[in-house]
């Protein structure tokens, strides 16, 4: 099945690879992560390299895996993730020249620091500090029923929550886990007390919040740089170049000034990275209708060509289980594992299979659309009274007449039902494929939440509802089309 | 069939069961529910295979190569009929047929035919299953089983499942149907009166064995054991009715 879709992802992308392969810049999901994507994408530009930058692609993981495996070349990294996370056996403060060592045998590449650390903090609001005579870590043992907001990847990393703890020996018990994105707003209404941050975020200043001093130095530095792939010293060398240049040019003001202008002024992460590089931005040509127009064709496609591959799987599927019944059992268990895998484990799963992008999304909503047709193709077989299953054996039809002529229209009616549940899940579920570059509608509501702008959110998640409403209302009238007359006119009495 | 024994799990259905039917006789089967007759039917069409003993046809014993050929030569009747509900009547009728090759127009020569046979109005045939009376039904399931022209008919109770006129009108077309073909014919049925209504030869079932083997009045008047005394007089009064 592997093969057969990497086969097909070669033959759809083949016109895209006869010509000449663009530099591959990509992105974490936050803010200046996707500024520093769109600065490598203009200094490209500058430098006369066609790029493109496929953004938000989710967490360090993620972006790490595709840089190894070659589907993108370049995103913006921070050196406290490359010796805590990226790399093993590398001491905690090592320089960029020993992590240039260490990285040279992957096959990747990394820049000096651009000028900035933009490591850690714990933030408080500066009123409720005050109050608790609060300035440093080392003063939060003393107040065990604070309540903490940590984002998720801080909550789970070495470098982060449970090191801190033992380090400070903090006490602290109410401990959840947030969206970065939406910590500074739980912090500003009093929903936690203190959250994690980066020291060049935006927010500082306008939540007015207080870093407080990590005066044990836990938190590594984290000093941006960029990591690439070293093939790109052969392909691309005038950007290689460009990217060095970069080196230094970047301190903490710029970066938390940029952040402010993209995040609070809610200017255009290209139009700021242009301004700073004192280039001229590209011509914001893209309107809305166009921008939704591609991303319902992005959503569709993915929809559509899971559904595809899940019903040429999963109604055979579905036969195999109904005529043998204890393999069946297995079969349907199987597929029933598959759906409780989570949504977003299930979409990281399929990147060192697929890559990043169309594939593996399509891959892994295939994955959840077996079990609604399997068992509904299973249970609409199973459901034929045995009598009738008979009289076609009786009449003298081979095994494979009565299967396509008695039996499959037989059960048409509950294998439209599944199939037209798993487009519907599948709609809901694509919104998810953003984050490993998939784009669909997903891709403004990541978007939404990264810059806490309800209008791009809801510009997601209006089209994935009605575009929900309408594959189910085209389904049902499928249904209607497709279930034979007789049926429907037994179901009425 | 010879020396026949089949069970259904720990339940005996057969038990070391002889019966011979000759070409062109019209045989009942009769006993109370679980005697084994609907068995012995499904064993003739290898819908199910015997435990011991062996079913033979046309002198030559059945195999599981066969059995689509034998099917294609016997024509089946159940109590409910077992037309397809997806299908309209025609539809039904075609779907054999079609598979071998008929063309449509020889199809519907051939539902014509067996239209005006079983006195059905040919546009009953463009109904679904759903839409016709229980003695439509019937007739429908009938035409279907004699599509091919087989040359046996096998019917487990095939008037089970209609009300009492419907069932003594259909009980005359059927006994003119048969007489008409003269085809094998056997017939399950739990009433006697219909069993000698249709059939000289009566063979009666108890628990998966044959009590006894002959004409009506054999069974009337020299009953084989208490137990024929026994199921003639539940039902005596009957016969005398419908005869």
């Amino acid at each position: 099945m592997k093969w057969l879709l990497r086969m097909c992802c070669v033959l759809f992308l083949l016109p895209a690879w006869l010509q000449a392969e663009p530099v591959r810049i990509s992105s974490k999901q936050f803010t200046e992560s996707v500024i520093l994507g769109e600065v490598a994408r203009i200094s490209a530009r500058e430098a006369g390299v066609q790029a493109v930058h496929e953004r938000e692609l989710g967490g360090t993981s993620i972006l790490w895996s595709a840089l190894r495996h070659g589907d993108i070349d370049v995103y913006a990294e921070y050196t406290g993730t490359i010796t805590h996370e990226l790399l093993k056996g590398v001491a905690p403060d090592a320089d960029i020249a020993t992590l240039r060592a260490k990285l040279g045998p992957l096959g990747i590449g990394i820049t000096d620091s651009l000028g900035f650390n933009n490591t850690y903090a714990i933030g408080m609001r500066a009123d409720r500090a005050e109050q608790l005579h609060i300035r440093r870590i080392s003063d939060l043992p003393e107040h065990p029923e604070l309540r903490f907001g940590f984002s998720n990847e801080f909550m789970d990393r070495a470098d982060g929550w449970p090191g801190l703890r033992r380090r400070y020996g903090l006490p602290q018990a109410q401990v959840r886990g947030l969206d970065h994105s939406l910590s500074y707003r739980a912090v500003a209404s009093g929903a936690v007390d203190a959250i994690d941050l980066y020291s060049t975020d935006a927010e500082i200043p306008y939540y007015q919040l207080r870093t407080l001093d990590d005066d044990r130095h836990y938190f590594p530095r984290y000093e941006a740089v960029y990591l690439y792939r070293l093939s790109l010293e052969r392909s691309a060398p005038a950007f290689v170049t460009a990217l060095r240049q970069l080196a230094g040019r970047i301190d903490e003001d710029d970066m938390r000034r940029m952040n402010a202008q993209v995040k609070l002024q809610g200017l255009k992460d290209g139009v700021v990275a242009a301004e700073f590089l004192g280039v001229r931005a590209d011509a914001d040509g893209v309107g809305f209708w166009s921008r939704l127009l591609q991303r319902s064709a992005e959503h569709v496609k993915l929809v559509a060509l899971s559904l595809g591959l899940a019903i040429v799987l999963a109604i055979p599927l579905g036969i195999f289980a109904a005529r043998w019944q204890r393999l069946g059992q297995v079969v349907l268990g199987l597929t029933g594992i598959l759906q409780t895998v989570p949504s977003l484990a299930m979409f990281v799963f399929m990147i060192p299979l697929f890559g990043i992008g169309t594939w593996p999304a399509v891959a892994a909503l295939f994955f959840y659309s077996l079990l609604p047709i399997v068992r509904n193709t299973h249970a609409g077989l199973v459901g034929i009274a045995p009598e009738l299953r008979e009289s076609a054996a009786a009449l003298g039809l081979p095994p494979g007449v009565r299967l396509r002529e008695v039996e499959l229209p037989m059960a048409m009616r509950s294998i439209l039902a599944g199939i037209k549940t798993a487009a519907v899940i599948n709609v809901g579920t694509a919104t998810l494929a953003a984050l490993i570059g998939a784009g669909g509608y997903g891709q403004p509501i990541l978007t939404g939440i990264r810059l806490d702008d309800i209008s791009l959110i809801l510009e997601g998640a209006i089209p994935a509802a009605l575009l929900a409403l309408l594959v189910q209302g085209v389904f049902e009238g499928v249904e209607r089309r497709l279930t034979p007359r007789g049926l429907r006119i037994e179901a009425r009495l | 069939m010879e020396h026949v024994g089949k069970r259904y799990g720990d339940v005996p259905a057969l038990d070391d069961v002889t019966l011979a039917f000759a070409r062109g006789s019209i045989t009942a089967l009769i006993g109370s529910s679980g005697s084994g007759k609907s068995t012995v039917l499904r064993l003739l069409l290898g819908l199910e295979w015997p435990d011991q003993g062996c079913v033979k046809v046309d002198g030559r014993m059945l195999a599981r190569g066969d059995v689509l050929a034998l099917r294609r030569r016997v024509g089946y009747l159940t109590q409910d009929g077992g037309l397809f509900p997806h299908l309209t009547g025609l539809g039904n009728l075609a779907l054999l047929p079609r598979h071998l090759g008929w063309n449509a127009q020889r199809i519907l020569q051939r539902a014509e035919e067996l239209a005006a046979l079983t006195h059905l109005p040919p546009a009953v045939l463009g109904r679904y299953p759903a839409e016709l009376s229980g003695g439509q039904r019937q007739r429908v399931a009938l035409m279907r089983g004699l599509m091919l022209d087989p040359d046996a008919l096998l019917l487990d109770e095939p008037l089970g499942a209609l009300d009492p006129i419907v069932r003594h009108e259909l009980q005359d077309e059927l006994k003119t149907i048969f007489d008409r073909l003269g085809k094998t014919v056997i017939v399950v049925t739990h009433d006697l009166a219909e069993a000698a209504w249709f059939a000289d030869r009566l063979v009666l079932l108890r628990e998966g064995v044959v009590v006894q083997d002959g004409r009506f009045e054999d069974l009337r008047d020299r009953p084989a054991c208490a137990f024929v005394t026994h199921f003639v007089q539940a039902q005596r009064r009957l016969p005398e009715r419908s005869s």
